[in-house]
C-alpha cells in the first residue's frame, strides 16, 4: 500500500509543473471540510487532499496508538506523503489542529514546504501559566465524555457510501454523515492528543513563511491564541477574517479563500 | 407570546424547538426550551448562540462534528449533548436541519431538543461498564505479557532487563530503571530502559525509599501484599518518578522506577496493573535468586569435580576442556575424570548426565565415585560398566546417562574401553588417518545391562572411517593399539550434535577438526569447532591423551 493510499490523497487541479497545495483537515472532519475551498485553487495549483489515519477513507489499520499519541505522529505521516507525492516545496494548508502538525512537519522537513496557511491555529488548548488557550483539562474530559456519548450514532456510517446515485431512492437518508466519517475509537484518542498538546515551543523551529487566519470569533482558537502563534512565528502574518465558529472553510470560504489568495499572490 | 403565523403547538410540544440563524445564534425559542432555562433567561435568548448554552464538551462537539457537518449534509440526528441549565445540566438529543437559499442571511436552522435525561442515565452507566471493561481488558493483557516476559526471563539479570523492556514496551514509561538492594542495603541499578537514570539527589531520594520499604517490608512484606488496592504501593515522588516496589516473600528486592511518556494521546498509567507487575517481579526476583544461588552451588561441586590436578604419566599427554551451555548458564552434566588403576594402566572417563542443575551435578558426584571404586586392576572395562549400570539401576541415580570408559597402558599403547550409549572414542593417528570406535557399545546407563551392535547407519557407512567390529554377538568391550603421536579423544554430544544436521556429519566434522588441531591441548579442539563464544544449548567437553 503507497502512503497515498494510507491517506486516500487525490491529487487534481493544474497540470503537472505547476505548484501543489496541500489541505489538511482538522479534528472531527475529514478532507470534504475543503470541498468549498479548493476547488478555487485548482486552476494554479496542483490541489492535494488527504485524510489523517482514522479519518475519512483512510486505512485504519496504519492507526499506531504509539505513533499516533502525538502530534509529531500525525506530523510524520504528512513528511512522508509529501516524500512519496514529490511535488516539490508546497504550500500547506492547515486547519485547526493541522494547522499544528503543518507546523511540526515544516520544522522537520522545510525543504518540503513553501509557505503555510493556518487555519485557527493552537499550540496548545489548555490554560497554562500565563497563557490562555481557552480550556481546562476538565473540560477536556467532558469533551472525551460527550464524544463517547455519541459513539454508537457514528460508528454505523464507517462503511463507506455510494454518492451520486439517481436509481438509489434513498439516498438523502445514506449520505447521512457521509462526510466527516470517523472511527470513533480513533477520533476519541485524536481529541486527546489534540486538546492535550502542548506545542508551544516548537513555533520557533520554524522558518517557513505562513499566515495565520483568525476567525472574528471562535470558542476553540480564540483570536489571543491566534496572535500568539503569529507573534511566536518568524515571518509571519496574521488575518482576521469575519466569520463566526472554527470552521471558516465551510461557514466563511469566500473569505477565507480571499485571504489566501492576496497572501500567495506575488 | 407566540410571535403571529406560529402556531400554537410549536410551544407547547414535549420537545424543545429552536430555529437558528446561519452562525447558530437563537432567533426563536419554544415555550419548552424557555421553561428548560427557566423564564428569567428567557427574554434574552435572542441572539445567543445555542453551542454557548451546552457544555464546553458538547460545544467543542458542535464546533468541530455538528456545525461541519450541518453545512455539509444540511442535517445531523440524535446527537446527545448537555445543556446547561440553572437547575444543572440536562441531557438532550440534539436533531438540527439547516434550510436556506444561496443567500447567506436567509439560511436558518431548525433544532429540536429531546429531553434525555433517564435514557443518558442509562446510557453512561453502559458506557461506563464498557469502558471498565476496556480498561481491565487492556490490564490483564499488559499484565499477561508482562508476567510471561517474567516467567521466561532467566537469571536475576534477565528478571530486571524483564522489567524495565515492561515498564517501556507495555506501560509505554519514557524510561525505566531496576535498583536492586545489595547486601549491604545499599540500591545498585542493575537495569535501564530509554534513558540514563536520574541524578545523584535523585538516586539519593530513592534509596531512602528502598531503606524505608526494606524496613517495613522486611518482616511484614508478606502482609502487605494483597492488603488495600494494589494501586496504592506505587508512589509517585515530587521528582514525577513513579517507584514501584519489588517486594519478595521475606524482604524488598528493590525498584522499579519509570518516568511517564508526555504523549499527549496516552491514557493515563494503569497504577493497578503496574503494581501486580511489580508484586510478579518480585515473586520473579525470589525464584530467580533462590535459583542463582543453587546453580552456584551446583557449579561449585561440578568445578570441584573436573578441576582436580589429572595424571601426568611418562608416555602419555592428557589435556581436558569443559565449554558450559549459553543459554541457561547452567550446570550441563557433563564431566571427565583420569586416574590410575594400577602402576601402567591409567583409566580415562568421559560421562554425561541426564538433566542440568544441582541434581544432576550431585549425581555426576555420585558416579564419579562408583566408577572410581569398581575400576580396579583386572576387572576390565566391560565389567566396570555393567556394575556402574547395577548402581544406577538399583539406585536410581543418573538413569539415562552415557559414559565412555577406558584403559590405557601407557607402556605397551593398548587400550581397552566401553561406552554406555556414548558417543564413540576417536582415534587420530600420527600418519592422518582418523577412526571412531563402535566396538565394546552398552545401552545407556540403567536402561537395559547388555552390550549392543553399533547403529544400522554406522555400519552401513562406507567411508571407512567406523570401525565396527565384526559381525554377530558383541562382546561389550573394544580394544585398539595406539602407538607413540598417536591421540584418543573422548568427548560428549554437545561436541558433535546439533539439531540442524545428521549425527555422522558431525562425527565428520569432528574428525577433521581433531586432524587439524595442530597443539596437544583439548581446548584448541574445542575452539575450532564451536568457536570461542559458548556453545548454545548443551555443554560440551573433551578429554584429550596423546602417546609420546
Amino acid at each position: 500500500m503507497t502512503i497515498a493510499t494510507r491517506h486516500s490523497a487525490t491529487v487534481s487541479g493544474a497540470p503537472e509543473g505547476a505548484p501543489a497545495m496541500v489541505f489538511a483537515h482538522g479534528f472531527g472532519c475529514d478532507q470534504s471540510m475543503w470541498r468549498l475551498v479548493a476547488p478555487a485553487f485548482e486552476d494554479a495549483y496542483r490541489v492535494v487532499l488527504f485524510d489523517h489515519v482514522g479519518a475519512g477513507g483512510s486505512d485504519l489499520s496504519a492507526y499506531d496508538p504509539d505513533r499516533h499519541s502525538s502530534l509529531d505522529g500525525y506530523a510524520a505521516d504528512v513528511v512522508e506523503l509529501l516524500d512519496e507525492l514529490a511535488l516539490g516545496p508546497v504550500v500547506f494548508v492547515g486547519h485547526s489542529v493541522s494547522a499544528m502538525i503543518g507546523l511540526l512537519a515544516a520544522a522537520r522537513r522545510p525543504e518540503f514546504f513553501d509557505r503555510l496557511v493556518l487555519v485557527g491555529p493552537s499550540p496548545r488548548y489548555i490554560d497554562d501559566d500565563g497563557y490562555r488557550g481557552g480550556f481546562s483539562a476538565d473540560e477536556i474530559d467532558e469533551l472525551l465524555e460527550t464524544m463517547d456519548s455519541n459513539y454508537l450514532g457514528w460508528s454505523e456510517f464507517i462503511a463507506p457510501v455510494i454518492m451520486g446515485n439517481p436509481e438509489r431512492p434513498k439516498l438523502g437518508e445514506e449520505l447521512t454523515n457521509a462526510f466527516c466519517r470517523t472511527d470513533p475509537a480513533i477520533a476519541k484518542r485524536f481529541a486527546r492528543t489534540t486538546f492535550l498538546s502542548d506545542n508551544r515551543a516548537d513555533l520557533a523551529a520554524v522558518r517557513t513563511p505562513s499566515l495565520v487566519v483568525q476567525c472574528r470569533e471562535d470558542v476553540i482558537a480564540p483570536i489571543e491564541v491566534g496572535r500568539y502563534v503569529h507573534d511566536h512565528l518568524t515571518d509571519s502574518e496574521f488575518c482576521l477574517i469575519d466569520a463566526v465558529g472554527h470552521c471558516p472553510n465551510l461557514s466563511a470560504p469566500e473569505a477565507l479563500t480571499t485571504a489566501m489568495r492576496e497572501y500567495l499572490s506575488p | 407570546m407566540t410571535p403571529p403565523g406560529r402556531a400554537r403547538s410549536w410551544d407547547t410540544a414535549p420537545v424543545a424547538l429552536l430555529r437558528l440563524d446561519g452562525a447558530g445564534a437563537i432567533i426563536d425559542a419554544n415555550d419548552t426550551f424557555r421553561a428548560w432555562l427557566d423564564d428569567a433567561t428567557a427574554l434574552d435568548l435572542r441572539g445567543t448562540r445555542l453551542s454557548s448554552l451546552l457544555s464546553v464538551g458538547g460545544r467543542i462537539y458542535w464546533e468541530t462534528h455538528l456545525a461541519p457537518l450541518l453545512r455539509l449534509q444540511d442535517r445531523v440526528e440524535e446527537i446527545a449533548v448537555e445543556l446547561r441549565t440553572p437547575g444543572g445540566r440536562r441531557q438532550v438529543l440534539l436533531s438540527a436541519e439547516r434550510h436556506g437559499g444561496a443567500d447567506p442571511a436567509d439560511v436558518v436552522i431548525d433544532v429540536a431538543l429531546f429531553d434525555a435525561r433517564e435514557r443518558s442515565r442509562y446510557e453512561r452507566e453502559l458506557l461506563a461498564a464498557r469502558a471498565e471493561a476496556e480498561r481491565s481488558a487492556t490490564s490483564v493483557r499488559t499484565l499477561l505479557t508482562t508476567t510471561t516476559a517474567l516467567a521466561r526471563a532467566a537469571g536475576v539479570e534477565g528478571v530486571c532487563d524483564a522489567l524495565v523492556r515492561a515498564a517501556v514496551e507495555e506501560f509505554r514509561a519514557q524510561s525505566a530503571w531496576v535498583w536492586l538492594v545489595d547486601a549491604t542495603g545499599a540500591p545498585v541499578l542493575r537495569a535501564q530502559s530509554g534513558g540514563e537514570p536520574p541524578p545523584g539527589e535523585v538516586t539519593t531520594a530513592l534509596a531512602a525509599a528502598i531503606r524505608d520499604g526494606g524496613a517495613a517490608g522486611g518482616s511484614s512484606g508478606r502482609a502487605r501484599r494483597g492488603t488495600g488496592p494494589a494501586g496504592d504501593e506505587v508512589e509517585l515522588t515530587p521528582e514525577g518518578h513513579v517507584v514501584v516496589p519489588l517486594r519478595g516473600a521475606h524482604a524488598l528486592h528493590g525498584v522499579l522506577v519509570l518516568v511517564q511518556r508526555a504523549h499527549a494521546g496516552d491514557e493515563g498509567l494503569d497504577r493497578g496493573a503496574l503494581a501486580a507487575a511489580g508484586q510478579q517481579g518480585g515473586v520473579a526476583l525470589d525464584r530467580a535468586v533462590l535459583h542463582e544461588q543453587s546453580i552456584s552451588v551446583a557449579h561449585e561441586l561440578q568445578r570441584a569435580m573436573l578441576t582436580e590436578h589429572l595424571p601426568q604419566p611418562e608416555g602419555a599427554r592428557l589435556s581436558t576442556d569443559y565449554r558450559p551451555a549459553e543459554r541457561t548458564l547452567e550446570v550441563g552434566g557433563d564431566w571427565y575424570d583420569a586416574f590410575w588403576v594400577d602402576d601402567s594402566v591409567l583409566a580415562l572417563t568421559v560421562g554425561d548426565i541426564v538433566g542440568h542443575g544441582l541434581k544432576s551435578a550431585t549425581a555426576m558426584g555420585q558416579l564419579r565415585t562408583v566408577v572410581r571404586s569398581h575400576a580396579e586392576s583386572g576387572v576390565g572395562p566391560a565389567q566396570v560398566l555393567a556394575r556402574v549400570d547395577r548402581f544406577v539401576q538399583r539406585h536410581n541415580v543418573g538413569f539415562g546417562s552415557t559414559l565412555v570408559y577406558a584403559e590405557l597402558d601407557v607402556a605397551t599403547g593398548r587400550l581397552e574401553f566401553a561406552c554406555a550409549g556414548h558417543p564413540p572414542p576417536l582415534v587420530t593417528r600420527a600418519d592422518g588417518e582418523a577412526t571412531f570406535l563402535w566396538t565394546g557399545r552398552w545401552m545407556p546407563l540403567g536402561v537395559a545391562s547388555r552390550p549392543v551392535r553399533p547403529p544400522t547407519a554406522v555400519v552401513a557407512d562406507a567411508s571407512g572411517r567406523h570401525v565396527t567390529g565384526p559381525e554377530g554377538e558383541p562382546s561389550g568391550q573394544g580394544s585398539v593399539e595406539l602407538g607413540w603421536g598417536d591421540v584418543l579423544w573422548l568427548y560428549t554430544d554437545g561436541m558433535v550434535e546439533r539439531h540442524d544436521r545428521p549425527l555422522l556429519t558431525g562425527l565428520d566434522e569432528l574428525a577433521q577438526a581433531a586432524l587439524g588441531t595442530a597443539g596437544a591441548l583439548a581446548g584448541e579442539l574445542v575452539s575450532s569447532l564451536l568457536g570461542d563464544g559458548l556453545n548454545e544449548y548443551d555443554d560440551a567437553c573433551v578429554l584429550r591423551v596423546e602417546r609420546d
